[in-house]
């Protein structure tokens, strides 16, 4: 065999190498997560979103047709009471509201396909009511009552915590540290320790609770939230109201 | 013709010649035969076993695991102490490390199986002795990895023999998940084997048979505890209604007793360190820097010539002290007030107490607590531990305004309060700062007050205390634990062994230089002698899960420091008990009692579902 031969067999076996190499890959054509699931949580008491913050309750859920066991996949909600997620496989999945400051309710199995809307009703724990506010000077006073939905079998009851900030994110995940002082033996505790479970005299009693400390020319968002000794001790949540305070 | 005949000839016997099987073993695979037939071989082999057990040690993290030849091991302060309130350190929140790092150590497992499987079959080689001796380590060895999972998990697969690919198929091979009781059950019985079969003595570093004993000691109480104070404050889930998370309360009793049972044991075989009662404040500091100490009962040493010395000396004491590193995590004043209280720094009418030398604080505290945390005006290598937060001006007024350490009181307006980020800034000649904290600028210095002296070498040279250069043995057991299962065991079984516990705590009390405990003595002292006495252990993370406290310990909470002062009017010192500086919450969710299973572990065998709850 002379020379010239070889390098093209051996050119023409490097090219069929490259060859056979390539087309070992797969092209991934798998279709890309492009489902959207949105909806909304509505409190069956008041006939509106849910009070929450971001993260006060989570949307589970189970992609059914992808396994038998599938992880579940959580959905935060938003500050509104909203949820959405709009990149989302689309199948058939089990979906459940939860993590969240109301009794539990059913999963419910439904498909997920392009745009899809859900809206949900749960009963909170607790609802914060006659919610009223006095804002003075440098400091805040709230005052609230607390109702109960359904009694039968409700977690005990731990605290109520006022929440301020200075945007209108405000709860357990957005607040000012020190207007909310919950540190046992600090005598400038701001939280109300209830630690009971339910009974009438909660019912009966208004809660009070006092911020002080507010600078001048600033405004503050604020709102009260209880929590009670459930699985995630998350809060059930009064309005959000504006509190501007006066230059000095 | 011929040439045809001769090679068809010859072909025809090279042919028959290879009918013959070339079943000769491979020369460079090692063989059972090799390891197992001879003494070298089975201690080479056990020592790789000891090498990989999930010890949590200096270089261990919460949230990275054991750390062997990590480049970040050098970070002592990733410590559990940092995410429980013993510390206050580098996590800037519980989150970072609470579901742990996917734990999942079955492929160690095996190899201790395969040791209990194999071993027995060249038991001809060696001396009953040596069989029950090493087959009684690999149960110890078993036992200690099951009880790593167990607790992270609750219930996991029980796997006790090999298991073989491909001969078992993988549906055979995809174990379910055991129940978590049924766990603690096969740790106990691993334990009693190793504790039957294992010598009194064995070399450092390496089970015995009141290692055995220890160690069970330690398990059967963590499942009573886990047993008694319940699953209530769990979230509700499958795992929780199969019993794959909690133990029912009915078992607590048995298991409470086998603890007990199995830290008398230990009685006699070792004891507390006392070799210089004379000061208890340098004994203490000594029993943990001691090689010799009778107290230490399971150990794992480390040297420069191994590579394995690690960093404790470099990252516990500020840079000031050390030659390299930096330090991150310093003990809170919740845990100095578990010692005696509140520290006597403020007076009768409620203002701070003034003190002419800050190392005056340190007059009459228990010699237990000194020899755990230095205090401001301790001394370490020559130098003063000199913590100052600030200087006032002036001061007026009570302490108590200013624990929220908000800088919003009267004494923290109009420049009359001055904090600095070095020590070298000065106000009128004065530094603003001690060189040991606290500063504004960073967390290299105490956030506290306070540094951790648990396992510092005081007799190291500064110059030699740099990164991977500390070598003091970590004592994973010791026999104060003992004491310390014993009577909570006891305080839990309650009526007649109260005395009992009475009489294990006031050994520690002794040693400790306390006051000695009384008749009234109850699980909530018990606990909180645990808490003094094992500070900065890797305990009490653990203990806070196990007593399904910790949801509550750690709700939103802050911790404090005792920041001193220098009030520039009067030439004196004051102490404030405030929030740390950084005034990082802590919180414990509810789910965190367990960690979720790893998930690349769940995609390979759904039978571990279902995962712990509210995962």
């Amino acid at each position: 065999m002379n020379r010239s031969i070889n390098t093209v067999i051996v050119a023409f076996l490097g090219a069929a190498c490259l060859c056979l190499g390539y087309s070992c890959t797969k092209v991934d054509n798998y279709a890309g997560p492009n489902s959207s699931f949105q909806g909304n949580l509505i409190d069956s008491v008041t006939g509106k979103n849910m009070l929450t913050e971001t993260g006060g309750y989570q949307m589970q859920l189970k992609e059914l047709s992808w396994s038998d066991n599938p992880t579940p996949y959580y959905i935060p909600s938003k500050p509104d009471g909203t949820f959405e997620d709009t990149r989302i496989f689309g199948g058939h999945y089990s979906v459940l509201p939860t993590q969240g400051a109301f009794w539990p309710v059913d999963s419910v199995v439904m498909d997920i396909k392009g745009n899809t809307t859900k809206t949900f009703t749960v009963v909170p724990y607790l609802e914060i009511t006659n919610f009223t506010h006095v804002a003075a000077g440098d400091s805040l006073v709230m005052q609230f009552q607390i109702s109960a939905p359904r009694t039968a079998g409700l977690p005990t009851i731990i605290d109520a915590w006022p929440f301020v900030n200075n945007t209108p994110f405000v709860g357990s995940t957005a607040y000012i540290q020190p207007y909310t002082i919950s540190a046992g033996g600090n005598p400038n505790k701001n939280t109300v320790d209830i630690n009971s479970s339910w009974n009438a005299g909660i019912g009966a009693t208004t809660y009070e609770i006092r911020v002080r400390g507010l600078l001048p020319g600033r405004t503050y968002y604020a709102r009260v939230g209880v929590r009670l000794n459930d699985s995630y001790k998350k809060f059930d949540y009064s309005d959000v109201i504006t509190v501007p305070v006066a230059t000095k | 013709m011929k040439k045809i005949s001769y090679i068809s000839l010859f072909l025809v016997v090279l042919i028959a010649a290879s009918c013959r099987k070339l079943d000769v073993a491979p020369l460079n695979i090692i063989k059972d035969a090799d390891i197992f037939s001879n003494e070298n071989g089975v201690k080479a082999y056990l020592a790789s076993i000891y090498g990989t057990l999930p010890i949590e040690d200096f270089i261990y993290q919460p949230n990275h695991g054991f750390m062997k030849n990590d480049g970040g091991r050098w970070q002592c302060f990733y410590h559990p102490g940092s995410l429980d309130g013993e510390l206050v350190g580098p996590y800037g929140s519980t989150d970072e490390a609470a579901t742990g790092f996917g734990f999942w150590p079955y492929d160690n497992i095996r190899t201790v199986n395969y040791l209990l499987q194999t071993l027995p079959k060249y038991a001809s080689a060696f001396t009953p002795d040596q069989v029950h001796q090493w087959m009684g380590e690999a149960y110890f060895c078993r036992a200690y990895f099951y009880f790593a999972l167990v607790k992270r998990y609750g219930g996991i697969p029980i796997v006790r023999t090999l298991q073989n690919y491909p001969q078992q198929s993988i549906k055979e091979l995809q174990v379910p998940r055991d129940k978590e009781e049924d766990v603690y059950n096969f740790i106990g019985s691993d334990l009693d084997s190793a504790y039957m079969l294992l010598p009194e003595t064995n070399l450092r570093g390496t089970a015995s048979k009141y290692v055995a004993a220890a160690y069970k000691s330690r398990a059967m109480l963590y499942a009573g505890t886990i047993a008694k104070y319940g699953s209530g404050n769990l979230v509700t889930g499958d795992a929780l209604t199969k019993g794959f998370v909690g133990i029912p309360a009915a078992d607590a009793g048995k298991f409470f007793q086998a603890a007990y049972d199995a830290a008398k044991l230990v009685e006699g075989h070792y004891s507390l360190y006392e070799k210089n009662m004379a000061n208890k404040e340098q004994n203490y500091a000594d029993a943990f820097l001691d090689n010799s100490s009778p107290e230490n009962i399971f150990v794992k040493d480390y040297s420069l010539t191994s590579g394995t010395a690690h960093s404790w000396d470099a990252t516990l004491t500020c840079r000031y002290m050390t030659a390299d590193g930096l330090s991150r995590c310093y003990p809170t004043l919740d845990l100095v007030e578990r010692f005696g209280g509140p520290l006597p720094v403020v007076n009768n009418d409620g203002t701070p107490r003034r003190f002419t030398d800050r190392a005056d604080l340190l007059q009459g505290l228990e010699p237990r607590l000194l020899a755990t945390v230095y205090f401001p005006g301790a001394t370490l290598r020559g130098l003063n531990f000199d913590i100052q937060r600030g200087i006032f001006k002036t001061f007026t007024g009570s302490a108590a305004q200013e624990l929220s350490n908000n800088n919003n009181t009267p004494n923290e307006a109009g420049g009359n309060l001055l904090m600095a980020d070095k020590p070298t800034v000065l106000y009128n000649g004065r530094n603003i700062m001690g060189f040991a904290g606290v500063s504004t600028g960073g967390d290299d210095y105490t956030r506290t007050g306070f540094y951790v002296r648990k396992y510092v070498d005081y007799k190291k040279a500064q110059s030699a205390c740099g990164l991977y250069q500390s070598t003091q043995s970590y004592i994973d057991m010791r026999y104060a634990e003992v004491l310390l299962n014993r009577a909570e065991a006891a305080m839990e079984l309650g009526g007649a062994t109260q005395a009992d516990a009475i009489a294990s705590i006031n050994q520690l009390r002794d040693r400790a230089g306390a006051t000695p405990a009384t008749a009234s003595l109850t699980v909530d002292s018990v606990r909180n002698e645990r808490c003094k006495e094992l500070a900065f252990e890797h305990q009490y993370w653990w203990d806070l899960r196990r007593w399904r406290i910790a949801d509550q310990a750690l709700d939103n909470t802050k911790f404090y420091g005792l920041l001193p002062y220098y009030v520039d009017t009067e030439g004196k010192y004051i102490f404030l008990k405030q929030v740390e500086p950084f005034q990082r919450s802590y919180n414990f969710q509810k789910k965190y009692y367990y960690e979720p299973i790893p998930g690349g572990e769940l995609g390979k065998n759904p039978n571990l579902f279902p995962n712990n709850p509210g995962y």
